[in-house]
């Protein structure tokens, strides 16, 4: 079978090859025993179907989830020991480490670079403030009301966004984020304009729970519910769906062509990641218990989309790291050399530009990968 | 244009994350035991000063700074016989850059007071952080009404107050509506709402359409003149206006290019320091209520006003002398502490204090706004000797004592 | 008459400051349909320009004229350096050029920054300028009724470097059809580094010349990005004379607009933005669905 492909697929185009083998991958999930004609593998199956490969896959999954445990602990841990202020900078992190994956998840799976994530995070966070200072200080209701507003408001907006592509999905997500960035700024009634809404009041995570007014509680609180996120969101981006946006990321044409609904797909995934930018949102609220137009501007976005390259488009783990990165370079930096971040952080994306096109979590790979066959030839 | 890699599914991203976690663990640990410690040394107090040292206001904040700082040089850097550690931190244009600056002071340098603020929405980000980590802030420039003004103390001005003082005077001289400008923040609202509710309640009428004030965008707003052409179709008869810093340079420069150049420009803070070299001569003429002025005449201010000459080539503002009052308050309260220094003992101190002899002449706070009770007076740039500088016309009220119990 | 006279110096004001937005911002669809180049650091040279102003225009016409000269090199200077940066990554498409130029557009910041400090700095024009001239019965900087002479001028002048030059001709050329181009002989990479360097020339100046309406400060680079970009994309990418039309509809919202109705400018702005750019994405590279 292979052999005959060799002939059908056009010399030097990987990027065909891939998503080729992906669609490929994608229609066996759907359709393990390959019934369907038309979708029948083409370049051979790829994933274990065997039960030595299911096996082999379920470990490799509780090693996976074990590895989380220690993190999570780890992470955890770093609360107790630090000092409140760089608790509360660690809980922001976690929060705009959330916006970073929903940029992770539209930029590196969809495909869609964009400057406008920033806007469902800040009707998520307004939304948590508002309703705080309304008299509702419970944490799930935060976190609730700002999933279904920021994913409501990510779909209406998406119906008119995801009708572009590249440089013009760029702009037209800049264009809605700053926008929403106005809006904060100008309705004044509402958002308190552009000094902002402060005095919210210490989150409850659930009825029942006195209010954390310590930092280590409000950082474990942030950390779990971001935890619980990731998780949800690894688990759907790891499954066919996943697979599907991948599809639709590389090879658009050839997805449309075996009949996949592509709009409704990336629709999908822009509404999810604006979900979960939504969450970050009332997680910063939390956090610092301030929000202002400042903190969901055209800065914020554009540093995040640079936090998203840096850590590698498509890696969850690297939206973190890059989110840290940013957040670290800007306040930690601050004391010994005021002033320089963006020289910093300039230097980064260029320098990742040039020498990391897969962000660190493509050098990881390219490292492991190197291993690998230094290995695979001894 | 492919920002991807390879089939997802197939990296272990978690030894990523697991990097980074140790990295932040490592960081944590090291700053959890490098953190400073408050107030350890009986000797020393650890004091925060917040001001715009960047931005549309940094004009303001500098002069705060500066005066804060001259009554440390002219009194041996001790508040209360304690050596004091000044952290000064950035205010920049509001809230946004001042809550993450005080929570720094707060929480990361565990300061025993805070000091200075230039904006009013910078005081109404910060007040909840005051209330709920219990440290005073001993403001130096306006602020707005508070529910709950525990801990804070003005030495300054409430940001109602100018516009208050000034409106019966601008009613009396301007025969015709009036129209009322300023940008759109707390302190802009504040220091409007303060005349145009005592103006309207004077019998004036404002020129506005709706007779609603007109906001401009704070703090881009760097083009006037679109709004000066909304002040002529009203058929006002002269404005007034609140801007400082940066805004208040443009909106000048641009009164006197633009239609309405010969309407009598009645403004706070409009003319207040280096901004009025700035201006240059667009200033002539103009009007503006304070409550200060470097040629009062009382023995506290020819001291400042000589240590200040003295060190700086300029001439001292309402800022600076609010600020050095703010740390004369501290001063005198830190010295009246019996017991240990704390932020509370600091608080209870200062609402001890009794009266205060100020550059401005002597005033005392009142007890229920934590203001001043202080005189305002009216000025108007003109030529004095070879430069404009703003001249004391005369008195208009006293303004503080309303609510005082 | 009366709806004419009350509005006519914002309409001048929008005149004045559309075509300053029209200088920065044809350098910037220019740059575009040549290469492909989304240059994000376009507003960083529009900040080298204002800052050459703040330091050598001191108040005389020589001083001005200096300003002029400086600005213009630097500008070009900058946009020659973004060439070059640019050209290796030729071959990974826009996503990593525009990437490139936001990082150098970072690194220009906090470099001015630091060399100015981070306040907003006063820009002394010549006193004859910085008078009052009168406009049918209205008065108006008379500085601003100067930068549309200047701005009127410097779009000729393109326009008939464009239509009337060999230059003009391979530029032409490289936007339509770079393989016959090089088949002539002539590099498109030359072109492209040319097209660049000319529109930071470009950008520069009308910093130089702008500086007393959008002035020296840490945030004028980003304001003026915003703007550009603003400006190409409601004229369409590439297209000259859709930039001077938008550029004009812009300055006439933040003027016009300011006045009639203040709190709806930037609504009216990146809605128009969002707008075109949906109904229209063929006219965008990358942009058909």
């Amino acid at each position: 079978m292979s052999g005959a492909d060799a002939t059908i697929r056009p010399a030097g185009s990987g990027g065909m090859g891939r998503g080729g083998e992906v669609t490929a991958a994608a229609a066996v999930a759907m359709d393990p025993t390959g019934e369907a004609g038309i979708r029948a593998p083409r370049h051979g199956s790829r994933l274990p179907v065997t039960v030595g490969g299911l096996v082999a896959t379920a470990l490799a999954s509780a090693r996976g989830v074990i590895g989380y445990a220690v993190l999570g602990l780890l992470a955890a841990g770093a609360g107790a020991v630090a000092d409140a202020y760089t608790t509360v900078t660690l809980a922001r992190i976690l929060a705009l480490g959330l916006l970073a994956v929903s940029v992770a998840v539209v930029t590196g799976w969809a495909g869609l670079p964009s400057l406008g994530q920033v806007a469902p995070f800040a009707v998520g966070a307004y939304t948590a403030a508002l309703l705080a200072r309304a008299g509702h200080p419970i944490g799930l209701v935060h976190v609730g009301a700002a999933l279904v507003a920021a994913g409501l408001f990510a779909a209406a907006t998406g119906l008119a966004v995801v009708r572009t592509r590249g440089t013009a999905f760029l702009m037209v997500t800049l264009a809605v984020g700053e926008l929403t960035a106005a809006v904060a700024a100008r309705w004044t009634s509402l958002t308190g304009g552009s000094d902002g809404l402060a005095g919210i009041p210490a989150t409850r995570p659930v009825w029942g729970v006195p209010a954390l007014t310590d930092d280590r509680h409000v950082y474990w609180y942030v950390l779990a519910v971001t935890a619980l996120v990731v998780a949800v969101t690894v688990a759907v981006l790891r499954s066919a769906a996943g697979l599907l946006l991948t599809g639709v990321r590389d090879h658009e044409a050839r997805m449309r062509a075996c009949g996949h609904p592509v709009a409704v797909y990336l629709l999908a995934a822009y509404t999810g990641a604006g979900a979960i930018a939504g969450v970050g949102g009332a997680l910063l609220v939390s956090a610092q218990r301030y929000i202002s137009p400042a903190d969901v501007g055209f800065e914020v976005a554009a540093l995040v989309l640079l936090a998203v390259i840096v850590g590698g488009t498509t890696s969850i783990g690297g939206a973190f790291v890059g989110a840290g990165l940013i957040v670290g370079t800007r306040d930690w930096l601050a004391g010994p050399w005021p002033g320089h971040a963006p020289l910093l952080l300039g230097t980064v994306l260029i320098a990742t530009v040039y020498l990391l096109p897969g962000g660190l979590a493509g050098l990881i790979d390219r490292l492991r990968q190197r291993a690998a066959r230094l290995g695979v030839r001894s | 244009m492919s920002p991807h890699r390879m089939s997802p599914h197939r990296r272990r991203p978690w030894r990523l994350t697991a990097a980074v976690i140790s990295l932040f663990v490592v960081v944590a640990a090291a700053s959890g035991c490098g953190g400073k410690t408050s107030g350890a040394d009986p000797g020393r107090v650890r004091i925060g000063f917040l001001a715009s040292l960047s931005g549309t206001y940094q004009a303001v904040g500098t002069d705060m700074r500066d005066g804060f700082q001259l009554y440390l040089d002219t009194h041996g850097n001790r508040f209360g016989g304690r050596a004091v550690d000044l952290v000064v931190a950035d205010e920049g244009d509001g809230g946004p850059t001042a809550v993450p600056a005080a929570t720094k002071l707060i929480k990361s340098d565990r300061v025993v007071a805070l000091a200075g603020l230039v904006g009013g929405g910078s005081v109404a980000g910060v007040v909840p952080l005051l209330t709920e980590n219990k440290i005073p802030l001993v403001g130096a420039n306006g602020r707005p009404e508070l529910k709950d003004p525990t801990w804070v103390w003005t030495t300054s001005f409430m940001s109602v107050e100018p516009g208050a003082a000034i409106a019966q005077y601008v009613k009396e001289h301007v025969d015709g509506p009036v129209f009322a400008i300023g940008p759109d923040y707390q302190g802009g609202w504040d220091e409007l709402k303060g005349f145009t509710d005592a103006y309207v309640k004077a019998g004036g009428k404002l020129a506005n359409p709706d007779g609603k004030t007109v906001f401009t965008p704070f703090p881009q707003t760097s083009n006037f003149l679109p709004y000066f052409t909304q002040v002529r179709n009203s058929g006002a008869k002269a404005v007034y206006c609140f801007y400082a810093g940066r805004a208040a340079v443009d909106f000048v420069k641009q009164y006197r290019q633009s239609d309405i150049k010969d309407l009598p420009l009645y403004g706070a803070f409009l003319t207040e320091g280096s901004v009025l070299d700035a201006q240059g001569p667009a200033a002539d003429g103009i009007f503006n209520v304070l409550n200060y002025s470097p040629d009062l005449d009382n023995a506290a201010n020819r001291t400042f006003v000589a240590a200040w000459k003295a060190r700086h080539d300029r001439s001292p503002t309402t800022f600076a002398m609010a600020s050095f009052d703010a740390a004369a308050v501290l001063d005198k309260a830190i010295a009246g502490i019996n017991g240990p220094l704390t932020p509370q003992a600091v608080n209870d101190a200062i609402g001890r204090l009794g009266p205060i002899d100020s550059p401005r002449g002597g005033w005392q706070f009142n007890h229920t706004t934590h203001a001043p009770v202080q005189k305002w007076y009216l000025r108007q740039v003109r030529t004095d000797g070879r430069a404009l500088a703003n001249v004391v016309v005369q008195d208009l009220a006293t303004l503080g004592n309303s609510t005082d119990k | 008459m009366g709806l004419v006279d009350a509005y006519l110096i914002p309409v001048v004001d929008g005149l004045a400051y559309g075509l300053l937005l029209f200088t920065v911002a044809a350098g910037l669809t220019v740059a575009f349909s040549v290469g492909g180049v989304l240059n994000l650091a376009h507003g960083s040279l529009y900040a080298l320009g204002v800052y050459t102003a703040a330091t050598l225009s001191d108040g005389t016409w020589t001083g001005l004229g200096l300003a002029v000269g400086v600005g213009t090199l630097a500008g070009a200077a900058g946009g020659g350096v973004l060439a070059a940066g640019v050209a290796p990554l030729a071959g990974r498409g826009h996503l990593a050029q525009a990437l490139f130029t936001f990082g150098a557009a970072l690194v220009v910041a906090d470099g001015l920054t630091s060399l100015f400090g981070p306040d907003e700095l006063p820009v002394t024009i010549p006193a004859g300028l910085g008078a009052s001239a009168m406009i049918a019965g209205h008065r108006y900087p008379a500085y601003r009724l100067a930068v549309i002479a200047a701005a009127v001028v410097l779009a000729g002048a393109c326009w008939l470097v464009a239509a009337r030059t060999r230059v003009g001709a391979r530029v032409r050329a490289a936007v339509d059809d770079p393989q016959m181009l090089a088949c002539l002989g002539v590099n498109p990479r030359m072109v492209q580094a040319g097209v660049l360097a000319a529109a930071g020339g470009l950008a520069g100046l009308a910093g130089v010349l702008g500086a007393p309406i959008i002035g020296p400060g840490p945030g004028t680079a980003d304001a003026v990005l915003l703007l550009s970009l603003l400006v190409v994309v409601l004229g369409g990418l590439g297209r000259v004379l859709g930039a001077l039309v938008a550029a004009f509809v812009v300055g006439l919202i933040q003027t016009l607009g300011v006045t009639l109705a203040a709190g709806w400018a930037p609504f009216l702005l990146f809605a128009a933005m969002a707008a075109v750019l949906v109904a229209r994405p063929a006219r965008t590279a990358g942009g058909t669905a």
